[in-house]
């Protein structure tokens, strides 16, 4: 009984921290790409509201917050609030399996950070990435207006295309690993004192691809294209329901995203990796802690890499994403996956 | 001169009975009776003059009424057939053969009755939809015979001669304080709420279904505030899908009549709307009105050598302002957001020199007729050096962000393909022209100013599509830093003491700084300067008056976005966006 207590308050206060950490730094997120942005095109960015723009976020949300709730005459109230549920629930719960650092002891009780270690963690993950593309539609359906709902048509296009290929690059790391627990991926990682992306360079790479494509980030954010769509399916909403799009899009699911890609590819929370031979610790002086600091150090830099490609190249058209996706990350994804499900049981283990 | 000469058409003296061939100082033009207009252009067109320049009317209504304009109009042989009273207009075509450089005009009379050319030159069709718009000549055979600016249920034909310059006061429109609190304003304040009529919303759903007819499902409606079309114009897109099947432009968001302002200001006063014409270059309308102006005087010889180097250093600045502003716009409609800051801030460079020159940042009437308005500051000279010589090492690094960029390039290649024959047909010029391969810049083929004496290219495109242009633009770019480099070593080497200013050459023609009371006898011109757009032309009537009888603008973002319905059939709306940044019009100079 005492056990089951301590199981519920362990998960709960997992739960707190997971929803405060993602959100805030959600919210964060926006200034730390501003200023990236910013420094990127020779500029200070946000320089007013605290030191150096530190307090920018909150007064952004203080200003969405304030703002005229609009709704468009002729559109459908329940679809339309009903997609803001739908974009942001799927992309908060991917991080229920998402494992931060190795298990700890505190207090006699064992604890993993991650809110639920469960078996098929990965099947989780894109089960929810494809509810994305509800909300997506929902929001321009609901909105009866002709601009988001191209915009929404566009990005279902696109999540259509980059689920499957996406679906077959993660396929090479779990024959690897041969499980589809995500602590039990690292927890192999670690073991077999390899990061997956030495082997399986291809997959990472489609992956990448992938993850700019469904998250909506430049080169492949015709969803949005303001000279073209005024930013697509959201310009029926206002106020902080305006925000809460981008948010999810941009910063939760970019998050969600690179975590996943840190576990499969970069070795989780396990430090800098020389293939076969082990792990070297320049953090070693961290302690415990270590794990935890490279997990984020590793996110950070995917995050830091994604915005860099936003802000520097030009976007595709419609057709031609589409046409990348199936004509050659689906091929390469696939030949990948067929060259790695013969070579593996050969050679490993 | 580029026009062409009498014996050119020789041959068509026979064909034609009626055909007039005058050759004046300021052009060349083959007079023509309106039954025999359409085999001339077609005969004028075989023989090589394939671009279609421009083409309007002139009411002839006022030299009628005034016995000692129409003698003096007479005399100057302005007129096609001056004996025929009974017809009020006479139509212009002009027209140019770029393989010999020669240039030419076809006048026409007619009493509001006129065949239309739109088989020969679609450019055409948008010149007669203006005519038809302005001055209500019939065109017979014409597609869409809609009013080009006005809204559709405009009762009144604003150029004609007897169309008040104010407009006919007839509609109430109390101010705002009315409304609100129903105060009567007092005194000076009191002005008469009458006013000239204004569209209301069902005027502009008449004009909405008076466009051409529905050919799909969905009518996007792309504008008139619309980020993507660079200012307030408004795009009809016939959707299947994302594909386009038709395209509609709806224009006149802008129009604020300047040719008829023209008509009532001195030729100086008038140099204040070239500005507001082509708001990114200013320095080169003025420039193109200014020369238009002198070469109409006779006296583009006599302007000061410094006065025509500094016009011309400071016009090519303009071009690299304008032309900065079109790549940061572009690279921003593609996506790519950085270079829009990256550009700006050159841009921003160019203001402060213009500035710190001028005065003036946007609208700026720097020259006048005869010379500038006022000598170069000092230390300007360094200035410029410093920023050309900097600015080449910044157009180089967003080369290599953008030009072999494979998504720059799959969304730039075989994008908005204009072939050679095309580029005529719609009578395009300026960077669209050249980009299909065809090297017409009116600084070579017309030279005026310092640029005879400048040496440059012209970057011409091979294919004719969206790189092309985005590479001829880019060219451009260095070589206007070529000319001012040269423009530069020869001010220095000048007199600080030397005149910006011509004096009057004699008792006739009064130049002043202030250009008040500069009469022009009685003549009229086709004179154009090569604005970052294209050929901005001016074709001025004048009787011998103060102000022009006449003045026609050629405005080169109107001809060029005549093409654009053709380059988008077929494409999708993430082309839309290219092809017309890639076109770059403004809406200031299509609406005038």
């Amino acid at each position: 009984m005492e056990s089951v207590i301590a199981g519920l308050i362990i998960a709960v206060i997992k739960i707190l921290v997971i929803l405060g950490v993602v959100l805030g730094v959600g919210a964060y997120l926006t200034l730390v790409e501003r200023k990236v942005a910013a420094h990127i095109q020779r500029r200070p960015g946000p320089m007013v509201v605290g030191w150096h723009g530190l307090l920018q976020p909150l007064a952004d949300g203080l200003k969405l917050m304030t703002k005229e709730d609009l709704f468009p005459r002729y559109g459908n109230r329940v679809l339309y609030n009903l997609a803001l549920i739908m974009a942001l629930v799927p992309a908060t719960l991917v991080f229920a399996v998402i494992p931060f650092g190795p298990e700890f002891e505190l207090f006699g009780y064992k604890i993993k950070p991650i809110l639920t270690d469960v078996n098929v963690g990965l099947l989780l993950v894109f089960g929810l990435g494809s509810l994305a593309v509800y909300a997506i539609a929902l929001a321009g359906w609901a909105s009866n207006s002709k601009y988001p709902l191209i915009g929404s048509m566009r990005k279902a296009g696109i999540i259509v295309s980059y689920e499957v290929a996406i679906t077959f690059a993660v396929m090479g790391p779990l024959i690897l690993a041969g499980t589809l627990s995500t602590y039990n991926i690292v927890e192999a990682q670690i073991e077999q004192k390899l990061w997956y992306v030495w082997l399986q360079p291809v997959a990472f790479v489609v992956f990448m691809f992938s993850l700019l494509a469904e998250t909506g980030r430049v080169p492949f954010d015709i969803q949005e294209a303001e000279a073209e769509l005024v930013t697509g399916f959201t310009v029926e909403y206002g106020g902080m329901k305006f925000g809460l799009f981008p948010l999810v899009e941009w910063y939760v699911e970019v998050l969600s995203l690179s975590a996943i890609a840190v576990v499969l590819f970069l070795g989780g929370w396990s430090p800098i990796n020389i293939p076969f031979i082990g792990f070297i610790d320049p953090l070693f002086f961290l302690g415990p802690l270590s794990p935890f600091v490279w997990f984020i150090l590793k996110v950070t830099a995917l995050f830091l890499f994604i915005l860099w490609l936003h802000w520097t190249l030009p976007r595709y058209r419609i057709d031609q994403i589409t046409e990348i996706a199936w004509k050659v990350m689906l091929p390469l994804a696939l030949f990948n996956l067929v060259f790695t499900a013969i070579i593996a049981p050969v050679v490993w283990r | 001169m580029p026009w062409a000469k009498g014996e050119d058409f020789g041959d068509l003296k026979q064909r034609f009975k009626n055909l007039n061939i005058v050759e004046l100082d300021t052009e060349t033009s083959l007079h023509i009776d309106k039954e025999n207009l359409i085999p001339l252009l077609e005969a004028v067109k075989e023989k090589g003059f394939k671009l279609f320049l421009d083409h309007s009317v002139v009411d002839l209504k006022d030299v009628f009424e005034k016995d000692k304009d129409y003698r003096a109009v007479a005399k100057a042989n302005l007129l096609a057939f001056p004996e025929d009273k009974l017809s009020r207009y006479q139509a212009f075509y002009i027209l140019y053969n770029v393989e010999e450089r020669k240039r030419v005009i076809v006048k026409t009379r007619t009493d509001g009755k006129l065949p239309t050319i739109e088989k020969l030159w679609f450019a055409g069709k948008w010149a007669e939809r203006e005519a038809y718009d302005m001055f209500g000549i019939e065109y017979e055979g014409h597609e869409n015979l809609a009013r080009a600016f006005m809204w559709e249920t405009y009762p009144y034909y604003p150029l004609r001669k007897d169309f008040p310059l104010e407009g006919f006061p007839e509609q109430d429109l109390p101010s705002l304080n009315d409304v609100i609190l129903g105060d009567k304003l007092e005194g000076t304040m009191n002005y008469n709420p009458k006013h000239t009529i204004v569209p209301t919303l069902e005027d502009l759903e008449i004009t909405e279904k008076r466009r051409l007819k529905k050919k799909a499902q969905i009518v996007l409606n792309w504008g008139p505030l619309h980020p993507g079309t660079h200012g307030t114009m408004w795009f009809l897109f016939d959707l299947e899908g994302e594909r386009i099947v038709q395209t509609d432009v709806i224009l006149g968001q802008l129009h604020r009549g300047v040719e008829k302002l023209a008509e009532h200001e001195q030729y100086n006063q008038f140099l204040v709307y070239t500005d507001r014409m082509d708001y990114l270059s200013a320095l080169c309308s003025n420039q193109a009105w200014v020369v238009a102006v002198e070469r109409l005087l006779g006296i583009h010889q006599l302007v000061p050598e410094k006065a025509k180097y500094i016009r011309t250093m400071m016009s090519e600045l303009q071009r690299i302002n304008s032309h900065l502003l079109w790549l940061g716009t572009y690279a921003l409609d593609l996506g790519a957001l950085t270079i829009f800051l990256y550009a700006f801030k050159e841009r921003e460079k160019i203001m402060d020199i213009l500035e710190g020159i001028t005065g003036a940042r946007l609208t700026i009437s720097y020259p006048r007729v005869g010379g500038v308005r006022m000598d170069l500051p000092e230390g300007a000279l360094e200035v410029i050096k410093a920023f050309i010589d900097r600015f080449p090492r910044e157009l180089g690094d967003w080369e290599r962000i953008l030009s072999r960029n494979r998504i720059w390039l799959r969304r730039n290649k075989g994008v908005g393909h204009i072939s050679r024959e095309d580029a005529y047909f719609y009578g395009l010029t300026g960077p669209v022209i050249r980009g299909s391969g065809i090297a017409y810049d009116i600084r070579k083929v017309e030279p005026y100013d310092a640029y005879p004496e400048v040496e440059f290219d012209i970057p011409v495109g091979e294919v004719g599509d969206c790189y092309d242009r985005y590479l001829v633009r880019v060219e451009e770019m260095k070589q206007s830093i070529g000319i001012i480099r040269q423009c530069v070593e020869k001010l220095e080497k000048m007199p600080k003491d030397a005149p910006f200013m011509m004096e009057s050459p004699d008792k006739k023609i009064k130049i002043t700084l202030d250009g008040l009371g500069l009469k022009v006898p009685a003549g009229d011109i086709y004179s154009s300067g090569e604005n970052p757009r294209g050929e901005l032309g001016f074709y001025i009537m004048s009787v011998g008056a103060f102000k022009p009888y006449r003045v026609k603008i050629r405005p080169p973002s109107y001809y060029n976005l005549s093409i654009y319905p053709h380059l988008m059939k077929d494409r999708v709306i993430a082309d839309a966006v290219t092809v017309l940044a890639s076109i770059d019009p403004v809406v200031g100079e299509t609406d005038r």
